[in-house]
């Protein structure tokens, strides 16, 4: 009986062992699976949940004067801060919710919002180690609610800002008194700096931040990131040379809790400075040319070149602001001030202005090189010239004059009847051989392409009308619809001191290597007597009796041309005081440029009053470091300044 | 005639010592070895007495500090394993010690008080890892971090500098940059000697470098050190 009852129950067992055996084969089938085949998968599930990625920028690179001499820096800023993932202000943190949901709760009074309730509990620990921290350093800030509960929703890995930019007294007395151990701790980033506050202000422009951008060969880029935002250039070199200028971030890779805090640091590379770069720009000629501005104009623009090496040594454009106005970051106040100032433009680049009498220098290369006239041409000068029913005046009388004459004494009426002696066709044809109708080139952002050179046809497509001779008599003297950038200007006259034509101009010192291979100027073609009559007009310009008498030097033979050009507005004319020259005379190594822009409307603003001066500042700074330029025995009488 | 009475003296003294015990002399023996090692014994104390006063006047030879009153306090315990580097002195708030008081020798600093007993006081060791102090490279006014490091079996003490600016290197060895107080934190008075600047490395910043500092030999066998107590602290 037992045993037909054992066989019955056996076959059932049997059923049962092997139900059992299915079971556990899918059972280890499954941890085969899971642990073997899945296992990669899961692994890199656990890593992207428990590993965080923080990104710290690498630091700009530097940008130097020709001469090494730092023009924008990074500067430390210190910092004290509260590292929110210790376990202290955790505790902490949950003890001030914990008392204050039961301070409610003992008074019987309802609690509205919970999330509200812990803003303030976190608010009110934060506050206690700032209370500290003032102590300490004397200080009376305080916390701000909504900025912790933003930090702590979006970067709750990185430690919260008690106070920003501690002097570096206080960041010693931070470092002596805090405990090593303590969750409040200084904590070090950095911010760009300018030495040289508003010296080059829009040639090297500012920096903006924003988030920072992920390079894609750092480690850890499955796992969540947090980053602290990156600084980029946002104009001038700052912006042009960015990829340059940008350090290599660092990444650090920290193991969590289960709330999301720091637990361990598992993997780290530290971020690299970017490159510095050496600029051609020589700080003493710049700072001249601000103290220049400083005393002969507000708005307007310097330019100084480097001619040989095609080089801008200085650049200025005023109205200007202080670059360090614009870091850590551009408060709203400043933003608004420099908008309203119209400081944001780089005028030496962007500003469109007629050349007014130192384009008569292209007038007479036109005029020489179509042979209507040579450099012995004489016109005379009563005043005033009639074309087409209406006068074209002159600043003076000059009676018969020629070319030097005429230029060194920036008579109009000479240069009327050399305009309409050369005609249109070629005045246009060598201003745009000399560039003047397109951007030079330089390495700078935001040139601008609105220059203009007038000629027939662009009159007949523009206006549907024909070109007239009163169109020509105004463009001859740098008039009319004819507009160009301060730093056409400077290049016109570095080819008209040199008889070439030059452009793509850079404000990075240059290599032998890329000076190397720089294309070329092409010829200006001017014979060397005719070449040498625009030369000597200009160097008498420069002369005790010439129009740019202001700018001379002693023991320099400087050639200049000054020019008072007019721009229509609506209720008169604002003049604009121009200067363009070189030196020295003999071998040209100098090209400057200055613009000021008049203040008010129908006021006569001389060039060689307001600009000539002014680029008598950097001549002298220029020509104080190259002592071998200076002829010590040349007698010459300068006119002071002030 | 006084030749005579010579003669007569010397031979009583002979037949008087010939007449003495053989144990008489051994005694008298033994009475002069006692005295030539009490002798002995003095000269060392002598010794040790004048090491004592040369430690003494090396102390003495500290930077007059009209702000600060010295202390002098002899080491009574050392205790530098890996984790709590620190020495009790013999001297405590019985003598106007106070928590936090720089403690220094001729070689520069030692560390800062801890913990202030009545007769004795606890020093945080420069070596010590929770030591911290804001220092400067000397000629330098750019403050930077000092943070204790431990002692390297078998070498000196080390510590570890951070904020270290960009430009500061350690291209020659025969002469190392070196590290002194700041006197910003307003703990420790400024120019005191911390050591010399060794290896650079990148900081994490990247804004600056990190190193390590190499501090004085005489840190582990100091036997005198000089608390200074600022003088309105111990009036109060």
């Amino acid at each position: 009986m037992n045993t037909d009852n054992t066989k019955k129950y056996q076959s059932r067992l049997s059923i049962f062992y092997a139900i059992l055996g299915l079971l556990l084969v899918i059972l280890y089938s499954g941890l085969f699976f899971r642990q073997l085949i899945e296992s990669e998968s899961h692994a890199a599930k656990e890593k992207i949940q428990n590993q965080r990625r923080i990104l710290t920028p690498g630091p700009r690179g530097y940008l130097m004067d020709r001469e090494g001499r730092v023009l924008v820096a990074n500067k430390s800023k210190f910092s004290a801060v509260v590292f929110l993932s210790e376990n202290q202000v955790q505790k902490a943190f949950s003890d001030s919710y914990r008392g204050m949901v039961r301070d409610y709760r003992e008074r019987g009074e309802k609690i509205n919002s919970y999330s509200e309730l812990r803003i303030l509990s976190r608010a009110s620990v934060l506050q206690s180690y700032l209370k500290g921290v003032n102590e300490l350093i004397g200080r009376q800030e305080e916390v701000d609610a909504t900025a912790i509960t933003r930090h702590l929703n979006v970067n709750p890995l990185l430690p919260y800002p008690l106070i920003d930019n501690l002097a570096p007294e206080e960041f010693a007395i931070l470092l002596e008194s805090l405990p090593v151990e303590s969750p409040v701790q200084v904590y070090v980033s950095n911010m760009r700096h300018y030495p040289y506050d508003n010296a080059a202000t829009h040639a090297l422009g500012y920096v903006g931040y924003s988030p920072l951008e992920v390079q894609s060969d750092m480690p850890g880029s499955e796992l969540r990131t947090f980053a602290t935002k990156g600084t980029y250039g946002r104009n001038g070199i700052e912006k042009r040379f960015d990829e340059q200028l940008q350090g290599k971030t660092g990444s650090e890779i920290w193991v969590v809790d289960p709330s999301g805090y720091q637990v361990e640091s598992v993997q780290r590379e530290y971020p690299r400075k970017g490159r510095d770069i050496e600029l051609s720009i020589d700080i003493d000629l710049q700072l001249a040319g601000e103290a220049g501005f400083d005393l002969y104009g507000d708005k307007g623009a310097l330019i100084a070149i480097d001619i040989d090496r095609m080089e801008v040594l200085a650049m200025l454009s005023r109205p200007d602001y202080n670059l360090n106005q614009t870091t850590p970051f551009i408060s709203n106040k400043v933003f608004k001030e420099i908008s309203d100032n119209q400081a944001w433009e780089n005028k030496a680049l962007r500003g469109l202005y007629p050349p007014g009498s130192p384009f008569k220098l292209v007038t007479a290369i036109a005029g020489l090189k179509a042979g209507k006239i040579d450099d012995h041409t004489i016109f005379e000068c009563d005043g005033s010239h009639r074309v087409g029913g209406r006068n074209f005046p002159c600043m003076g009388r000059h009676g018969e004059i020629d070319l030097r004459t005429a230029i060194e004494k920036s008579c109009n009426e000479y240069f009327y009847r050399v305009g309409l002696e050369t005609g249109v066709d070629n005045l246009s044809r060598e201003a745009i051989y000399l560039r003047l109708n397109e951007p030079t080139n330089i390495d700078l952002p935001n040139e601008t392409r609105g220059m203009l050179t007038p000629s027939r046809d662009w009159k007949k497509t523009r206006f549907g009308e024909p070109w007239y001779l009163g169109d020509t008599v105004n463009m001859s003297i740098g008039q009319g619809a004819l507009i160009v950038t301060p730093l056409q200007m400077a290049l016109m006259v570095a080819s008209v001191a040199k008889n070439q034509v030059y452009s793509h101009p850079s404000i990075l010192k240059q290599s032998p290597e890329q000076l190397a291979r720089r294309p070329a100027p092409k010829p200006l073609g001017l014979p060397e007597n005719l070449h040498k009559a625009i030369i000597d007009g200009m160097d008498r310009a420069v002369s005790p009796t010439g129009t740019a008498r202001s700018a001379i030097i002693k023991g320099v033979n400087i050639g200049g041309k000054t020019g008072t050009a007019q721009i229509n507005k609506k209720d008169g004319n604002l003049e604009l005081a121009w200067f363009v020259g070189f030196a020295p005379i003999e071998d040209p190594k100098i090209a400057v440029v200055a613009l000021v822009e008049g203040q008010e409307l129908n006021v006569s603003f001389g060039g060689g009053q307001y600009a000539a001066p002014m680029a008598r500042y950097v001549l002298e700074a220029y020509f104080d470091k190259r002592p071998e330029y200076v002829n010590t025995q040349k007698v010459t009488t300068t006119a002071a300044l002030p | 005639m006084n030749a005579g009475a010579s003669y007569v003296r010397e031979l009583q003294n002979f037949w008087a010592a010939r007449l003495k015990s053989k144990s008489e002399l051994y005694e008298a023996g033994k009475d002069l070895a006692h005295l030539n090692s009490a002798y002995q014994l003095e000269v060392l104390e002598n010794q040790s007495l004048k090491q004592e006063v040369d430690r003494l006047e090396a102390l003495l030879g500290l930077p007059a500090r009209p702000e600060y009153k010295y202390e002098i306090a002899r080491v009574v315990t050392r205790d530098f394993n890996s984790w709590w580097q620190h020495f009790e002195i013999r001297k405590g708030s019985r003598h106007g010690i106070p928590v936090g008081a720089p403690v220094v020798f001729s070689g520069g600093v030692v560390g800062r008080i801890r913990q202030v007993h009545e007769y004795t006081s606890a020093v945080e060791l420069l070596s010590n890892s929770h030591l911290r102090m804001a220092v400067v490279i000397e000629g330098d006014n750019r403050p930077m971090s000092f943070r204790g490091a431990g002692f390297k079996i078998f070498r000196s003490p080390i510590g570890l500098a951070e904020y270290i600016p960009n430009d500061i290197s350690v291209s020659d060895p025969s002469n190392p940059p070196r590290i002194v107080t700041s006197g910003m934190g307003g703990i420790f008075p400024a120019g005191l000697h911390i050591g010399y600047l060794q290896r650079l490395r990148p900081g994490a910043s990247g804004m600056f470098q990190d190193g390590d500092v190499r501090l004085e030999e005489r840190l582990s066998n100091l036997t005198e050190v000089a608390v200074l107590i600022a003088i309105e602290e111990g009036m109060e």
